[in-house]
């Protein structure tokens, strides 16, 4: 019965587990039933006509050249159809898209392809990124291979940033907010059960949000062509139960603050109030 | 000019054709020499040939490309079977499996080579050259040597592409899309070229030549057509390829530049497509800079998606033409056709952004950009219901040409209906680059343009050539290619759903890609049945040059001018004054014992109720028209 499935194609994507991803899938499966009923209604048509005026030396065609009402007919239905479609469409792009509408982060974390991985910054134990080059364009000229952020070591708020390679962990339920960008080449940050997927562009920021109601382990990947390494640009990332992350995270801190020196405390007033803006 | 001699010895020549088509293709001009008649030939039907000839070879270039890419994501790593170890050392490892940067090559070379060398050259420049002035009525293009240099500007483009074999680092590995920063830094300093380069200088070249043989075509449409033939006189063929000339005049030049410019970053290390502090692969940084790569995306489209309509607007007139022919019926709403073509063509410019929903494009745009694209689906659906409206009432036969035109229409429909998946950008979020894409473009390009290009090579070879087709291995070459294309094509849109990404050369390594792992071997071997049964379609070219049945004047019993040339026309294509006295579809007009009226015979019908009624029939003239 397995065999079956090849008639569902809501059967094969991969379990969806981001609170907007039903609302993907429920409109891929709405074009899909109409398709297939307009595929059903095509092909019958034709199959139809193909079979009952095929070829008899004793009949002739029928000279008729079209008529103006049927056109309109024909032409007007469809509109109706696929702007329905369209203006439905827009509901849910808006919702997901807009950067107006990415709701108000729970953990914000910056993301930055290369050739060929994904590495993540997280704005540790404060919950603020120091100067880096998202929150300051002229912290470009930090990047390196080593300093993939651009974070100025001189800020005392990024002292405790960290940063991870191919894997990142998020609570569960919980407005995940990324800021997307790329070293070198265009990548595309896919997550095909969070139903997310960005080019991440070097020079410019994506805004990437998510929110995961089921906890467990899955898979990172590159939708954009990049380079020979294309194919093996996986990585990982664990949907977390609050506890386990906070646990997860206060070990990350512990590990950031073991490896510095303590750092004064800070005086000034941080330049910059919303640290995912200038 | 060569038209001018043809002009006052038109009569003479296709006379000498008429006998000559007998002893093979000796029937040109003996004042020409040798080179002119067959390699700087200025005749519209041979460089119609040669188009068909250069990009038939390119089509089992680009389809053996396809096979090796196909056999790495069935078994990856595994040695090429037979041939792995015969296979030049950059493209295999040394046990004959698929080396991992070739499989880049591959991809970018496959899709390249498949619409630039290929669909292209064969809808526009071979159709449009055998087609245009001969259902016109006239003698040759307005333009014969700008033709030709419009067909010599493909081979060297040819050359070039493929010369990457010889340069380090292979062929091309950006994607057919060639998106920067990837396509414009290379890991070498400036003045190095690379397969890039090269790639950028072929295509360039390509777009070149469309661009003049878009000029001449409207020139021909507009100021050769035969006497009495107004613009709504033309068959659809004509109108698909004079508006496909419109768009190609009005978007190749955008390419042209973006190329120039991407050509300059690649090779002079300009930026206009790269931000600063770029780290660049691995080996050097670019310093200048302040570009976006985006605005290339934004170029490439605007010309590659009405590209995509260069490709199949031909195709729709041509299959239209097929299609009126063999349901022995007038094309159902003419004009709508018409007035569709026309509207394709207009929305086939705003609607480039549906390629670049998830490109970081301002969100707002992508809503514009969606809602623009679902109303192209409008004039699309128009296209298949006044198809299906012809073949009401009609009286089918299913000769090779229709059955591959019934096949153009079918599959265009699947490929319609995906594009309207995409085409909701929300929707296309999860589907964006992954094999759901690749099975959209495999029902529009190959179910659709291929099939469309199969058809009317079915059609027209007869004229073409002075031989008919056979039929039987035609009819073998359909229906291997009609299933083992959709075996190969349609689990595409499974193996999309599941998350399959385009263009990576290993899926095994993804444990989310587990579940459709069988799909991917069994695509890879319908694909090698879809790629042999193409045999037929050589054989069949080659054999019945030679041995096919020579052809009448008009076998298929058409109303379009080039049937009124003789059965292998000369230099000037008729043997006499072609007047136009009625539109391309009169066929079986009540009154009239033939179920055809052939546009160039004289007599007098009215319009009732579209219905045609003959007034006053010529019977005497006749005789020419039919066989
Ligand atoms: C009903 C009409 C059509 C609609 C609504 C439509 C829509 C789309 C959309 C939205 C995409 C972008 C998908 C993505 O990258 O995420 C796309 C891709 C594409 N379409 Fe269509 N399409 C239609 C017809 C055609 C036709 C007639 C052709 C060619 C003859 C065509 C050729 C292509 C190609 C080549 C691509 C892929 C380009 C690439 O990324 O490599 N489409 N189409
Ligand atoms: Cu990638
Ligand atoms: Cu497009």
């Amino acid at each position: 019965m397995d065999f079956l499935k090849v008639f569902d194609m809501l059967a094969w994507f991969p379990e969806n587990i981001s609170t907007f991803g039903g609302d993907l899938d429920a409109l891929f499966a709405i074009i899909y039933y109409i398709s297939v009923g307009i595929f059903f209604l095509t092909f019958g048509i034709l199959g139809f006509f193909l079979v009952k005026y095929r070829y008899r030396p004793d009949r002739r065609g029928y000279n008729y050249h079209g008529n103006n009402i049927v056109e309109l007919t024909w032409t007007i239905l469809p509109t109706i159809l696929f702007a329905a479609i369209g203006l439905y469409s827009d509901e849910i792009w808006e919702r997901t898209k807009y950067s107006k509408r990415v709701p108000k982060a729970d953990l914000e974390i910056l993301v930055m392809g290369k050739t060929f991985g994904w590495m993540f910054l997280y704005p540790g134990a404060d919950g603020k990124f120091g100067r880096n080059a998202h929150n300051d364009r002229s912290a470009r000229s930090l990047i390196t291979l080593d300093n993939p952020f651009g974070i100025d070591s001189n800020d005392v708020y990024g002292k405790d940033d960290f940063f991870v390679e191919n894997q990142f962990k998020v609570p569960v339920n919980a407005n995940i907010v990324m800021r997307g960008s790329s070293v070198d080449v265009l990548h595309s940050f896919f997550l095909p059960n969070m139903r997310v997927k960005q080019d991440v562009v070097p020079g410019t920021w994506m805004n990437i949000w998510f929110n995961s109601f089921k906890p467990g382990h899955y898979e990172i990947a590159c939708a954009e062509l990049c380079g020979t390494g294309h194919g093996g640009m996986r990585g990982q990332y664990d949907v977390l139960s609050k506890t386990d992350f906070d646990k997860w995270s206060d070990s990350k801190n512990a590990e950031m603050l073991a490896a510095q020196t303590p750092a004064p405390m800070a005086s000034a007033e941080p330049a910059v109030a919303d640290s995912t803006k200038k | 000019m060569s038209t001018a001699v043809t002009h006052s010895s038109e009569a003479e020549h296709a006379e000498h054709a008429e006998h000559a088509h007998d002893h093979g293709h000796d029937h040109a001009h003996h004042d020409l020499p040798w080179y002119r008649k067959y390699v700087f030939s200025t005749d519209h039907k041979v460089i119609a040939k040669q188009f068909m000839l250069a990009s038939l070879i390119f089509l089992f270039v680009g389809g053996a490309f396809a096979l090796f890419l196909r056999w790495q994501l069935a078994y990856p790593g595994q040695p090429v079977p037979v041939i792995g170890t015969l296979l030049p050392s950059q493209w295999v490892d040394n046990t004959g499996a698929i080396a991992q940067d070739f499989y880049y090559q591959l991809v970018t070379m496959h899709g390249s080579i498949m619409i630039f060398l290929v669909i292209i050259p064969l809808a526009v420049g071979m159709f449009g050259n055998f087609c245009i002035p001969l259902m016109l009525g006239t003698d040759d293009m307005a333009l014969p040597r700008l033709n030709m240099w419009s067909f010599w500007l493909v081979p060297p483009a040819g050359v070039i592409i493929m010369s990457a074999f010889y340069v380090d680092g292979g062929y091309a590995a950006a994607g057919w899309t060639s998106y920067p920063p990837l396509s414009g830094v290379i890991n070498s300093p400036t003045f190095t070229v690379s397969g890039q380069t090269l790639w950028l200088i072929a295509v360039f070249l390509i777009g070149f030549s469309s661009i003049m043989g878009a000029v001449n075509y409207v020139t021909t449409v507009l100021n050769k057509r035969a006497k009495g033939m107004k613009l709504f006189d033309m068959p659809l063929t004509i109108w698909g390829l004079f508006i496909t000339a419109i768009i190609i005049t009005l978007g190749t030049p955008v390419l042209a530049a973006a190329i120039a410019m991407l050509f300059m970053d690649n090779f002079f290390h300009t930026s206009f497509f790269l931000p600063d502090n770029l780290i660049a692969h691995t080996r050097h940084g670019i310093e200048a800079g302040a570009g976006q790569p985006v605005l290339w995306q934004h170029l490439f489209w605007f010309y590659s998606h009405p590209a995509v309509y260069i490709m199949i607007l031909p195709l729709m007139g041509i299959v239209s033409d097929v299609i009126a022919t063999f349901s022995r019926k007038p094309i159902y709403g003419y004009k709508a056709m018409v007035f569709a073509i026309a509207g394709i063509a207009f929305l086939g410019f705003i609607v480039w952004g549906h390629h670049m929903f998830q490109s970081g494009m301002n969100p707002l745009l992508g809503t514009t950009f969606m809602l623009s694209t679902i109303v192209i689906a409008v004039p699309s659906s128009i296209k298949v219901f006044n198809w299906l409206g012809t073949l009401w009432r009609g009286n089918i036969k299913f000769t090779t040409a229709m059955l591959n035109a019934l096949a153009f229409v079918s599959m265009f429909i699947i490929g319609g209906l995906s594009g309207v998946f995409m085409a909701s950008a929300p929707v296309d979020i999860y589907i964006h680059d992954t094999y759901f894409i690749v099975a959209h473009i495999h029902y529009v390009l190959f179910g659709g343009s291929l099939f469309g290009i199969f058809a009317g090579i079915y059609y027209w070879y007869p004229k073409m050539y002075g031989k008919m087709l056979n039929e039987s291995l035609g009819r073998k070459h359909f229906y291997w290619s009609f299933a083992a294309f959709n075996a190969t094509f349609f689990p595409m849109h499974i193996i999309g759903l599941g998350g399959h990404m385009r263009r990576i050369h290993d899926p095994s390594i993804y444990e989310f890609l587990k579940p459709i792992e069988g799909w991917n071997k069994f695509v890879t071997i319908a694909a090698i049945i879809l790629g042999f049964s193409q045999l037929f379609l050589v054989i069949n070219i080659l054999w019945s040059l030679k041995y096919g049945k020579k052809a009448p004047r008009n076998p298929w019993r058409a109303n379009t001018l080039e049937w009124a040339a003789p059965p292998h026309p000369g230099h000037g294509n008729f043997d006499r004054d072609i007047v136009v006295y009625r539109g391309p579809y009169e066929f079986s007009v009540e009154g009239r014992e033939l179920d055809y009226w052939p546009q160039w015979e004289p007599g007098k019908s009215i319009s009732v109720h579209h219905h045609t009624i003959v007034v006053d029939e010529k019977q005497e003239s006749n005789a020419f028209g039919t066989h």
